[in-house]
């Protein structure tokens, strides 16, 4: 194939995946008559040229996922470029020829393979299901708590509980978001006793499982209620048990110059300053839910397109800066951010974000998130705020 | 330079052709019944035509440049019977692969071993993918 090639899978109705800014991405999901199938994105991407995916096969009967897939990827060999390695990736494809002459072209190859061996037998997803079975779970007797006491008693564990579990389906039980961002630690950092740590803990309490996470974090996936107590101590004790995901501190960062040989810029120093500036947990928590994406080059690895609020280090003149988007999203409601303005120092970086969320408190309707009130109010109040007071921008 | 066709060392074949497929197409006068092609040449215009050959040499000008196994791929699936040639960098690593997709024989450069190239084509027995071999998935089995 001309290039490398990325897969996500989601399986849930909120697309966790960044499944619209892959190579391919595939949604399971239940359709009208209900069935399940998957809807096929194509062309997606970030890094130098960053685009949101097109949806190239809305249903997409289970059984015949690998002959369309087969498809896409022999029409994407044959028609790719090969020119310029910066150009061959599928998304430049999609949009020279045109999300309908592509679907064309899919389904035109898809009749020599549709119904062959490429076909996969009911028997075979079941097998390859058996592999998936539901964990051993409690009773829900057994299983819950209403934990009552103990939020009463620890009003610490109380606020990790409501921002790092989610809602389980099976009753009695929670998932578990557990923070690699401490204040300490390079955002998705552990340390190896960390790790012994935490390996512990998935065998204790959630059938030995434990799931890494695009944004940076791990997820243990099945604890009983009754457990959560125990779990949140034994955390805490490791340096895990920041209850704040979702918000401003749990963003996502690439290791930049510090350890990147491709990064232009540092990025590090950015995730130190901001949880030194923005240390009142009371203040993220009222901010709500932002997703603060940083990438030191602009290969994206930190997905700053996509990040509500997005930064990218460059390199101008022998000096550090960074570039500023706002309005990005990798949800369901994918969107590229569009950039604020001309580049912001190392050393303002903090005061830039600080404003921004200004802007957003004195601009923000009840229960309306960071996301939105961008999209309502536009880039002019942030433009004004930012760049009308502030000089010491880099030109 | 040593020829596997058909699963051995080949002594006595057909050099490898040095007309290239646009210029047979465009010459009457060269109208000979093997060509040499790679990812380059318009494929539905070969595929056309490939019944009037004999063999079709297949060039694999870079490591990152795919399009040959397509190309092998869908002259099988057209039914072409001929010989169909790896040439270029046919590297050891993807002999079984291209064999699989059509390929019948690999030139292979001096540097090369070919007892290791023949093991290399009979070393797998049970496969993920179908492919133009007709061997099914190894779960089909």
């Amino acid at each position: 194939m001309p290039r490398k090639f990325k897969i996500a899978v989601s399986g849930s109705d909120s697309d966790r995946a960044a499944s619209q800014v892959h190579d391919i991405g595939l949604h399971l999901y239940r359709n009208d008559a209900g069935q399940m199938g998957f809807e096929v994105i194509v062309g997606g991407g970030l890094g130098r040229t960053p685009v949101i995916g097109k949806t190239v096969r809305k249903f997409l009967e289970p059984q015949e996922l690998l002959s369309y897939l087969d498809a896409v990827l022999r029409v994407y060999n044959l028609n790719g470029r090969r020119d310029n390695k910066y150009k061959a990736r599928i998304k430049i494809l999609v949009n020279a020829v045109g999300i309908e002459a592509f679907t064309k072209m899919v389904e035109e190859e898809w009749q020599f393979t549709k119904g062959k061996d490429l076909r996969l037998p009911q028997a075979e997803i079941e097998r390859v299901k058996g592999f998936f079975k539901a964990p051993d779970y409690l009773s829900v007797e057994h299983a819950q708590s209403s934990l009552e006491t103990e939020f009463i008693a620890h009003p610490a564990f109380a606020t990790w509980h409501k921002q790092n579990t989610r809602d389980h389906k099976q009753p009695g039980y929670r998932i578990v978001v557990v923070s690699l961002k401490n204040q300490l630690q390079a955002p998705g950092d552990i340390s190896h006793q960390q790790m012994d740590g935490i390996a512990a803990l998935a065998d204790e309490f959630s059938f030995g499982e434990l799931r890494s996470t695009h944004d940076q974090n791990l997820v243990l996936a099945d604890i009983a209620q009754r457990d959560l107590f125990n779990l949140w101590l034994k955390l805490t004790d490791l340096g895990m048990g920041r209850a704040n995901i979702g918000t401003l501190t749990d963003m996502i960062n690439c290791p930049g110059l510090d350890f990147c040989s491709l990064a232009n810029a540092e990025t590090l120093i950015l995730s130190r300053q901001i949880n030194e500036t923005f240390d009142d947990m009371n203040y993220q928590y009222d901010l709500g839910e932002i997703q603060l994406k940083i990438s030191g080059c602009i290969n994206a690895c930190g997905h700053h397109h996509v990040g509500h609020i997005g930064i990218l280090g460059v390199e101008k003149g022998g000096k550090q800066v960074y570039q500023f988007t706002l309005g990005g999203s990798a949800s369901n409601d994918a969107s590229l951010g569009k950039t604020l303005g001309r580049s912001i120092d190392q050393d303002q970086v903090v005061v830039v974000i600080g404003q921004i969320l200004d802007v957003y408190v004195q601009q923000r309707e009840t229960d309306e998130t960071f996301l939105q009130t961008v999209q309502r109010i536009g880039f002019a109040p942030f433009k004004e705020r930012v760049y009308g007071t502030h000089q010491r921008s880099a030109a | 330079m040593a020829l596997i066709k058909d699963q051995q060392l080949s002594l006595n074949h057909v050099a490898t052709p040095d007309i290239r497929f646009a210029d047979w197409l465009d010459d009457d006068l060269i109208k000979g019944e093997s060509v040499l092609t790679n990812g380059a040449d318009d494929l539905t215009c070969l595929l056309a035509n490939a019944s009037k050959l004999d063999m079709i040499a297949i060039e694999f000008e870079t490591f990152a440049d795919g399009r040959g196994f397509s190309m092998a791929r869908l002259l099988r699936r057209e039914g072409y019977q001929g010989e169909i040639r790896a040439v270029g960098d046919v590297a050891m690593d993807r002999i079984e692969f291209m064999h699989r997709v059509g390929f019948n024989a690999f030139e292979l450069r001096d540097d090369q071993n070919v007892n290791e190239a023949l093991t290399k084509l009979s070393e797998m027995s049970v496969h993920f993918q179908p492919s133009a071999d007709g061997k099914g998935p190894a779960y089909m089995a």
